[in-house]
């Protein structure tokens, strides 16, 4: 029962003592400089191996792996189906019959071009969980929402995705690309799985080809079937000056950061969650317009803090009672705002200041920032 | 962050797997990526004799021999190649010259890739199981190379490179390959000198560069041909379709409208804008052609050609419905292409529009028509062609129009462009280039369509082989038999191994307990006789009847057992299956089986041991059946009657012997059972068949040969038996194979065919039609009767016969059981079971019979043999089907050819100065046109055309040859009625000496061959009808 709950939050507490909590938290809260289990920086990620095109039966997959050995592989089919015609639609319905009949050279691209979120499925399997568990849920629905709903600005033309990846899947309009997504987690997760199956997702979509489209607009679709002809799902831009941002548009990811005290931490590992003070799940990608980064969603994420075992100040420890080392100072924790006892785990309540947050985004979105970095990183990775 | 690129080359594993990716699209709409992993081996061979490392590695089957090597250790050199050669052609040297290959003077040793036979699977069916075929005759020696898979040869794509680029470079890394294969094989052998040179043939001149490069022999067709003897007439059997082109692509001058996407032609057609059917055209108006499809009770009209837009008749084609200010009634003229588009001169191509101003002209007036008034004259729905689902092109037979080979006919060996004409006028002509053009006029020849391509107006095609010269019996035999596509080559000796070892020898065993009598029934004593007619050697058929001691009759239809002889599935069935059926023609026939099955061991004789199938029936003096049975049986005929020997001997009081008897007693029955049959609505129809005897006497009227059909009683003797039995073995094998029965059926014609004939005769003679089933039309048709015009009775039924569909074997499975029904033979239930020798149905339903009645045969398969799937049965109805309908056209056409060939001889006899007078006969008008008539002449079974100028008026009754006649056609003047279907015929300004005809009339014509002396056409024949009068 208590693992079930459990398994809702950010990830399966390790069963760490409350005094090592509170050494974990104090070493991390540290200001300026946090001190990290593995020693890492602050905005440091752990190192990563990365590849695309595993799978030769999809239509566009990746695999990525930490170094201590978790690692994720995500398949990507694509299928075509047909457009439910929505209720305003079949208000003239003759109308459009005319209009198919007739003229099939002005293709509508009004409302044609919005497709729909239930295009895009994700499912993710994670060892020891059954795909109807809270944690694979709620993890697909954190990566499917910010995939469907990152919207570049529209009509910037060039290898531009009007109306983004909904719009991408639009083929006509009675005809639509479904995306399946499989996220497969090939290990335990060590840490809280997020940002390893955003990263490989991103990888894996930038690998999606789609058949290319021989048939020309209100007709029922007609592919190639030249592999070599498919088109990439994110189009690519064809003059690759910087071979290394080849894509205009590209998927958003997914980071994970916590916050300690006064400290922003970037790729948090199973220990470090387990003291954080919040946990944000920030999805960002690149404007295609400034070159920025662009925020599209934050998620604030259970901190498992929350259901550790607190620590017994000596105060009120009646083996303690009494003694000199009983004599400590109540501290007040200026992230928390709550009074504490240093060296004493109390649990966390949740909760998250304003200004932390905006700390935490800053840091991921500001020109050389995290952001940048992790998808300098990704765009690094060759693709196709 | 670290980005992995897995490198396989250092993997030894990787080598030799690899894999294909595409994208399938499936019919329910779903896109597939498809990957299928490739194993690359090292022991296909080169099938070369001269190779000696290959046949120690090449896979053994499970008996451990390998396949036989194909390629010849001395293949034919040619100049350039003095040391012989192996051929490797691309996959559109395949397409532009696949009669080459197929052609027996040269192209051997042939190399054809893998991955050029999958591509060309993928451009063109037909061509595709025309090199499979090529592939499996031994003597050609093509061989088969699966490239794709042997190590060496398997080329994987490049970046950027396209398909047809990769394909190429497969075909020049199998001639490297190749090259070097057989010089180590020979170094290893010490045969260097004898290495044949390894040719890659292809038209793409890119390819030709890289080959260069390569250091790879490669040359495009033409430049090969060129190199052999008699390239002239080689080089005209290269599609030039290509070529064209290319040269002429910039030009740009569309005269017809694109095709529709596929897709957009998919999408149409389900959402149902879009209709498919078959393009055919009238026989009586090359511009008017019709496409039956599901959506319409009656057929689309496509007039012109800016709408058929490049179909041609028999293609699968997609169309779109104009709108209804469009719509038309069926023309009323008589159009024919080789009047209309006389002076098209076939090089020049600049300034011709797709629809002349002459037809333009021709189609105007109907135009006009369409708007008129009433009931006849409604517009009908037409359609235009958007599409193209598949080109049912095929060899056509023709002759070169002798008015388009220009002036430098002479001038040798010019390379120029000329008509052809096909012998079937719903085909456009076709253009063709040649080298031999003054050789081929005045010759029948094969030629097949190419292309058509959306800026020439006609087809273009090429010569395939000429027949020999027109007129010649020879020429003019193969060409029927080509135009209907029977197949009339010797039997391959795969077949006649099938035949027992004994041949004529063979004799029914004589010991009852050798394995042949086993399940037979011994019914060597009942009297049995067969009746035929005469000069019949393949008798199917034998008959007896016996009184039984309760006051009963056995009746017996004693049928050849093929079955016995034809197992299911040996070289000998599947020649028969393909084969269909024989065909008649005058003076051929052209076997379903062979000679020896046919015409002895199965066939009935009289007075020799036979095998049978027999149907035995018990009926009562008033034939109603008591009991059925069916079984295997030996018989020996007493005696093979001609229908007028039955006849006479039946006829004659002195004869009370036994078998004479039974005969009357099969004559009576047979007369009960017509009677019943009639009396359930059987129908009685006409079709207008001749007969012709050729006894080949010199002396006499040639045309005495030419005989209607006589029916006597024992004629109908022996049809009742026949159909009784075929209806009683179609329900014993519909009981036992619910799905797989083999059955045939005449759908009820729907009441919309018979609405023409039905306003005609109501309009004309005030009858009345009912055609609510086929008893009350049969009743009906019966009320048809003119008492001054004997034959106006059969005219009718001939009329209603047209309107009915054919009758079609089909697999019981395919319908639901209320549609077994024939409707012509009133009958429940129907099938052919009486004819094994001459139809392959019937052979099939023997087996199904045999199977149904547990018969175990020799070696205990036969009930195994019955059994068959059903998608097997499907493809064999359909082929039958088709071979039926073309051997019933060719045996007419053959008649026809030859009542010309007996009017021709007649006139050479008869014509005193040099004209022929042509013969008198009665004729009828069938149909009414605008400028003309349509009459039949019972008499020789023909129907003609009779066009204004034909109508002999008073005042030039004496012009008789067809120049003459032509000039008068400037003076005609014609006034028709399309409501009362007559034609008022006059010369300009003499309207009062005009001649008046109307549908159903009797008119006295005179028919006689011509020969058209100039102008187009020149040297053909034709028969000829002139109408001198109108009889009452």
């Amino acid at each position: 029962m208590a693992a079930q709950r459990q398994a809702s939050s950010a990830s399966q507490t390790p069963h760490i003592s409350p005094a090592e909590l509170s050494y974990l938290y104090t070493s991390l809260g540290l200001p300026g400089s946090p001190i990290r289990p593995d020693g890492r920086s602050a905005t440091q990620f752990r190192p990563l191996t990365a590849e695309t095109d595993i799978l030769p039966g999809t239509n566009g997959s990746a695999r990525v792996g930490f170094a201590d050995g978790t690692q994720a592989i995500v398949g990507v089919k694509a299928e075509v189906e047909k457009t439910v015609v929505s209720a305003d639609a079949l208000k003239l319905p003759q109308q459009t019959q005319e209009e198919y009949a007739g003229n099939d050279d002005s293709e509508g691209n009004q409302g044609s071009s919005s497709g729909h979120g239930s295009w895009v499925q994700m499912s993710i399997e994670i060892p020891g969980f059954r795909d109807d568990d809270a944690l694979p849920v709620f993890l697909s629905e954190m990566m499917r929402e910010p995939l469907v709903e990152s919207v570049s600005n529209e009509g910037s033309g060039n290898g531009e995705m009007a109306g983004g990846l909904k719009g991408r899947l639009v083929i006509n309009k009675r005809w639509h690309w479904r995306l399946y997504i499989d996220v497969l987690l090939l290990s335990q997760p060590q840490s809280y799985p997020l940002p390893l199956l955003s990263l490989t997702t991103h990888l894996a979509l930038l690998s999606t080809k789609l058949p290319k489209l021989k048939s020309q607009g209100e007709e029922d679709p007609f592919f190639d079937d030249d592999w070599d002809a498919a088109e990439y799902l994110y189009p690519r831009s064809t003059t690759t000056a910087f071979p290394t941002c080849s894509q205009k548009v590209r998927p958003p990811v997914t980071l994970l950061v916590v916050s300690v005290g006064e400290n922003i931490i970037f790729d948090p590992d199973r220990e470090e969650i387990a003291v954080a003070d919040t946990v944000l799940a920030i999805s960002i990608t690149r404007d295609s317009d400034s070159d920025n980064l662009k925020l599209v969603s934050i998620r604030t994420i259970d901190p498992p803090s929350r259901l550790t075992q607190p620590g017994v100040p000596n105060s009120e420890n009646v083996t303690t009672l009494g003694s000199t080392a009983a004599a400590e100072a109540v501290v007040l924790n200026p992230s928390t705002g709550e009074d504490e006892v240093p060296g004493v785990w109390r649990p966390r309540r949740g909760g998250v200041k304003r200004s932390t947050v905006a700390r935490m985004v800053k840091l991921v979105l500001e020109k050389g920032g995290v952001g940048e970095e992790v998808l300098e990183g990704l765009e690094s990775v060759q693709v196709g | 962050m670290k980005s992995l690129r897995r490198d396989s080359s250092s993997d030894p594993h990787t080598a030799n797997v690899t894999s294909k990716i595409f994208v399938r699209s499936t019919k329910s709409g779903k896109v597939q990526k498809i990957v299928r992993e490739l194993y690359l081996r090292q022991d296909i061979p080169c099938s070369s004799k001269l190779c000696s490392t290959c046949p120690s590695v090449a896979p053994a089957d499970a008996n451990g021999n390998i396949a036989p090597f194909v390629l010849s250790e001395h293949p034919a050199g040619t100049t350039a190649f003095p040391r012989g050669h192996y051929l490797v052609p691309d996959t559109n040297a395949l397409l532009n010259g696949m009669d080459l290959f197929e052609h027996t003077g040269a192209f051997y040793d042939v190399i054809v890739l893998q991955t050029v036979l999958e591509e060309l699977k993928n451009q063109s069916l037909p061509l595709y199981n025309r090199l499979l075929a090529l592939i499996k005759t031994d003597e050609k020696r093509f061989y088969l190379f699966f490239n794709e898979f042997r190590m060496e040869t398997h080329v994987r794509r490049g970046q950027n490179e396209s398909i047809n680029d990769r394909n190429d470079r497969a075909v020049r890394a199998v001639a490297t390959w190749y090259t070097e294969h057989l010089r180590a094989a020979a170094k290893k052998g010490k045969k260097e000198k004898t290495v044949p040179a390894i040719v890659v043939i292809t038209d793409d001149k890119d390819s030709l560069r890289k080959a260069k490069e390569e250091n790879v022999t490669a040359l495009s067709l033409t430049d090969y041909v060129s190199g052999l003897e008699d390239s002239d007439r080689l080089l005209d059997m290269i599609n030039e379709s290509r070529e064209q082109r290319e040269v002429k692509g910039a030009r740009g001058e569309m005269f017809y409208p694109e095709y529709y996407t596929m897709s957009k032609i998919m999408t149409g057609l389900r959402a149902g804008t879009l209709h498919q059917g078959i393009f055919n055209v009238s026989p009586y108006n090359y511009l008017e052609g019709s496409v039956n499809v599901a959506a319409f009770d009656k057929p689309l009209i496509i007039l012109g050609r800016d709408n058929s837009n490049r179909a041609i008749s028999g293609d699968a084609v997609v169309i779109e419905v104009l709108p209804k200010d469009q719509w038309k009634s069926p023309s009323t003229k008589i159009v024919d292409e080789e009047a209309v588009t006389k002076n098209d001169n076939p090089e020049a191509e600049d300034n011709e529009a797709v629809v002349p101003e002459r037809e333009r002209k021709a189609l105007q007036e109907e135009v006009r028509k369409a708007h008129g008034k009433s009931t006849e004259g409604r517009p009908q729905p037409t359609a235009k062609v958007v599409g193209v689902i598949k080109r049912n092109w095929r060899q056509y037979v023709g002759h070169v129009d002798s008015g388009s080979t220009g002036s430098q006919a002479s001038s040798g060996r010019r390379q120029q462009n000329v008509f052809v004409l096909p012998m079937d006028k719903r085909v456009p002509k076709i253009r063709v280039r040649t080298r031999q053009a003054s050789e081929l006029l005045g010759q029948r020849i094969l030629v097949t369509i190419d292309a058509w391509d959306r800026d020439s107006r006609y087809p273009t095609g090429h010569f395939i082989r000429s027949l020999g010269e027109l007129e010649t019996k020879g020429a003019e035999t193969e060409a029927l038999l080509l135009e209907y596509d029977v197949q009339y080559k010797p039997f391959p000796k795969a077949v006649l191994d099938c035949l027992p070892a004994e041949g004529h020898d063979w004799r029914v065993p004589a010991s009852k307990e050798d394995i042949g009598w086993k399940g037979r029934r011994d019914l060597r004593d009942l009297l049995i006789c067969s009746i035929d007619p005469p000069g019949c050697q393949d008798i199917d058929d034998a008959l007896h009847a016996r009184p039984l001691p309760n006051g009963n009759f056995e009746v017996g239809v004693h049928i050849a057992d093929v079955s016995h002889f034809v197992k299911p599935n040996n070289a000998m069935d599947l020649e028969a299956s393909l084969r269909g059926t024989t065909v008649y023609l005058v003076d051929k026939r052209i076997d379903m089986l062979p000679h020896l099955l046919g015409t002895d061991l199965c066939s009935l004789k009289p007075y020799v041991e036979r095998y049978a199938f027999s149907v035995l029936w018990e009926m009562t003096p008033n034939a109603e059946v008591v009991s059925t049975d069916f079984t295997k049986s030996v018989i020996r005929s007493r005696e093979a009657f001609s229908y007028e020997q039955a006849q006479m001997r039946i006829d004659d009081p002195s004869k009370k012997d036994e078998l004479t008897e039974s005969m009357r007693t099969l004559l009576r029955f047979s007369k009960i059972l017509r009677q019943k049959r009639m009396d359930a609505g059987a129908l009685n129809l006409a079709s207008p068949e001749v007969r012709i005897e050729a006894d080949n006497d010199e002396v006499g009227d040639p045309l005495t040969d030419v005989k209607t059909k006589a029916m006597l009683a024992t004629n109908s003797l022996v049809e009742e038996f026949m159909l009784h039995a075929n209806i009683t073995v179609a329900a014993k094998i519909y009981s036992t194979f619910s799905q797989t029965a083999m059955l045939r059926r005449h759908a009820t014609p729907p009441p919309q065919n018979f609405e023409e004939l039905i306003s005609q005769l109501s309009k004309k003679r005030d009858m009345r039609l009912d055609v609510s089933s086929s008893r009350a039309l049969a009743d009906s048709l019966d009320q048809c009767v003119d008492a001054k015009n004997p034959f106006f009775n059969t005219l009718v039924r001939i009329l209603a016969t047209r309107c009915m569909t054919s009758a079609e074997y089909f697999c019981a499975g395919a319908h639901a059981e209320s549609e077994f029904r024939h409707y012509g033979l009133a009958s429940p239930i129907y099938t052919h079971f009486t004819s094994p020798i001459r139809r392959y149905a019937d052979l099939l339903v023997h087996r199904q019979l045999a199977s149904a009645i547990g018969y175990e045969g020799e070696d205990g398969r036969a009930i195994v043999e019955g059994v068959m799937t059903r998608n097997r049965l499907e493809d064999i109805c359909r082929n039958i089907n088709y071979r039926h309908r073309n051997a019933q056209h060719a045996g007419r056409a053959s008649i026809e050819y030859y009542v010309g060939q007996a009017l021709k001889a007649r006139g050479e006899k008869l014509s005193a100065n040099g004209v022929d007078g042509g013969i008198e006969e009665e004729g009828y008008v069938m149909r009414v046109f605008e400028n003309g008539v349509v009459v039949f002449v019972p008499r020789f079974g023909i129907e003609g055309v009779v066009r204004l100028e034909d109508f002999v008026l008073k005042g030039d009754s004496a012009l008789r040859s067809v120049e003459e006649r032509r000039e008068l056609v400037v003076r005609r003047e014609s006034d028709f009625d399309n409501e009362e279907y007559t034609l008022q015929v006059s010369d300009k300004g003499h309207p009062d000496q005009g001649m008046s005809v109307e549908l159903f009339q009797r008119v006295t014509v005179n028919v006689s061959s011509v020969k058209e002396e100039s102008g187009r056409g020149a040297g053909k024949r034709r028969v000829r009808v002139l109408i001198l009068g109108a009889q009452n």
